[in-house]
């Protein structure tokens, strides 16, 4: 197959996937999509594997033209969306001919956008994974001009009526905010903030420039420790918010290192780790608190939409002879 | 609510993981405990499971709550501490590294500030730090670095008041009753003692680095000419 996918402008643009699995034994942290949802949406909307490669856009403009015609899906932030000009709808699968441009610009209240192909993208992988890991210098980051193998396999669609939307499938789409609440359960440690505990809850934290896919730096009024006595270095789960010393929180996301030292005085639920893969530096957020049966029921509601868009997705899918990979 | 009927304590840690902590109190005993508790639960291959973090006196199980649940994986946790019993062994036989490191200059800037704050001199943190076999704990951050237990220096040695943003791989480093090498380019807040030609990590091999939790290291002293003798081989188990 000599099918591509050039890139014109790339921006702050990655191969990803969902992560590496099953690593962090062997000290490598997850990583993979930061809004893991928006990701798993754009995947399925395109009848592939949830877990598949796809483009992860952060912040900036991107632009890429594919050889051959191909059905796509761009889930995320909010951002203007055109194929040759037209504009075209987030969330919903898009069919894009041969030698046409697809463009992602003015990405805003989020951060990052995800764009799926039918089909799979060539990228190399490690451990399973083609998702980066920045300490390990692995991952495919994209550069203008590149020319990304695809295997894609999408008849084109034709519509009778141009401009209105070939598909209508519903996919669940999360609310984007310029202010945002994220939910935590209470972490193992929380008795050694003793009174303080509560003020993470008390006012909005505003996310410094210093975040990443490892870490976002919180400013605002902090929990302080009230126990004395060294923390023994133990595996940190992923959206553990820590309170090091300084006037900073530290919430972990997926390209956490799996061991640290400081105190976890919350979680950030499995859903509240998409939605805080979407805040961007400089917007302000508040933690709410869940209970952990809350937590896994919001968690569970969320995949059980992705699930029943997935069978959507097949049946429209199999009505139009759109061949799909088998799950 | 904790579980805390027998050695191990077993307490939620968000929606997505549960920590299980040996509680003997006794640093060996614990840690064994520990370990052989990851193996057996990692054998189970319970669905929904998807990383395991063995360290000091704790198992971090990081799962995906749509996949299983707490309780479930509590429940699992639990049958393999109690059939653990009493006296877990770890049964891998434990293998020796010997890793050669440039002490001191630019290959380990911290040298004289450690020296100074253990009252000894450069020559004898050189001599605790590879006069013995350092035995590995656990692998951790960054990119499956070695914990290993530290030297037997006099006190803890302090973190740096401000972390380096980028330490050299192969970088040798202490902090507190702890000793590492930094496998790849990353930041960090530990003293650098000294530095390795030994390549660490192998991104083709799988998994990446050669040691395992239970193994031992030895530090050999070597002159910054023999660096070029050693550098870019890969750290092996030493057969003499």
């Amino acid at each position: 197959m000599a099918d591509t996918l050039t890139v014109h402008r790339a921006g702050l643009a990655t191969v990803q996937d969902l992560g590496r699995f099953g690593r962090s034994r062997y000290g490598l942290p997850v990583n993979g999509a930061l809004d893991q949802h928006s990701a798993r949406v754009a995947n399925v909307l395109c009848g592939n594997a949830e877990g598949g490669p796809l483009l992860e856009i952060t912040a900036l403009d991107f632009s890429c033209t594919p050889s051959t015609d191909v059905l796509v899906a761009v889930t995320g932030a909010p951002a203007d969306l055109t194929v040759d000009g037209v504009a075209r709808p987030q969330w919903e699968p898009v069919s894009v001919r041969s030698g046409q441009t697809i463009r992602i610009t003015g990405i805003r209240l989020g951060i990052r956008v995800y764009l799926a192909v039918l089909g799979s993208f060539n990228t190399p992988s490690l451990q399973g994974s083609c998702a980066p890991d920045t300490i390990l210098g692995f991952g495919h980051v994209l550069r203008d001009g590149d020319e990304l193998g695809l295997h894609t396999h999408c008849p084109p669609l034709d519509h009778p009526h141009f401009r209105i939307p070939l598909f209508r499938l519903s996919a669940p789409v999360p609310r984007f905010h310029a202010t945002w609440t994220i939910d935590v359960t209470d972490g193992p440690d929380l008795a050694e903030f003793g009174d303080t505990a509560e003020r993470l809850f008390r006012a909005p934290y505003t996310v410094s420039a210093q975040s990443n896919h490892i870490g976002l730096r919180l400013g605002g009024e902090v929990p302080r420790r009230v126990a004395t006595g060294e923390v023994l270095s133990r595996g940190v789960p992923v959206g553990a918010v820590e309170v090091p010393a300084g006037d900073e929180l530290l919430v972990l996301h997926r390209g956490r290192g799996v061991t640290a030292g400081y105190p976890v005085l919350a979680v950030v639920t499995a859903t509240g780790l998409s939605a805080l893969g979407q805040v961007r530096p400089g917007q302000s957020l508040r933690f709410r608190h869940r209970t952990l049966a809350e937590a896994v029921t919001a968690h569970r509601a969320q995949r059980h939409a992705v699930d029943a868009l997935k069978t959507r997705v097949r049946t429209v899918f199999d009505a139009l002879r759109i061949p799909v990979p088998p799950l | 609510m904790p579980d805390t009927d027998s050695s191990v304590a077993i307490v939620d840690c968000g929606d997505s993981a549960v920590v299980a902590r040996a509680t003997s109190g006794d640093a060996e005993r614990d840690w064994q405990l520990v370990h052989s508790l990851a193996d057996a639960f990692d054998a189970v291959r319970l669905d929904g499971v998807y990383g395991i973090v063995p360290t000091y006196d704790a198992l971090l199980v990081e799962f995906d709550c749509a996949g299983t649940d707490h309780e479930t994986v509590r429940r699992v946790l639990r049958r393999e501490a109690d059939r653990l019993g009493e006296g877990p062994v770890r049964t891998a036989a434990a293998r020796r590294f010997v890793v050669p490191v440039v002490y001191g200059g630019e290959y380990g800037p911290d040298l004289p500030v450690v020296a100074e704050q253990l009252g000894l001199t450069e020559q004898e943190v050189v001599e605790l730090h590879s006069g013995a076999d350092l035995t590995v704990r656990c692998l951790g951050a960054p990119a499956g670095a070695p914990m290993m237990d530290g030297p037997a220096f006099p006190r803890p040695v302090p973190r740096l008041a401000s972390p380096r943003t980028r330490v050299l791989p192969g970088s040798v480093a202490v902090a507190g009753r702890q000793a590492v090498i930094c496998p790849m380019p990353s930041p960090g807040g530990w003293p650098l003692l000294g530095r390795t030609p030994l390549s660490v990590l192998d991104l083709d091999a799988d998994p990446l680095t050669p040691y395992r939790p239970g193994d031992t290291f030895r530090f050999r002293p070597i002159t910054p000419e023999q660096w070029d003798d050693h550098a870019g081989l890969p750290l092996a188990v030493s057969h003499g």
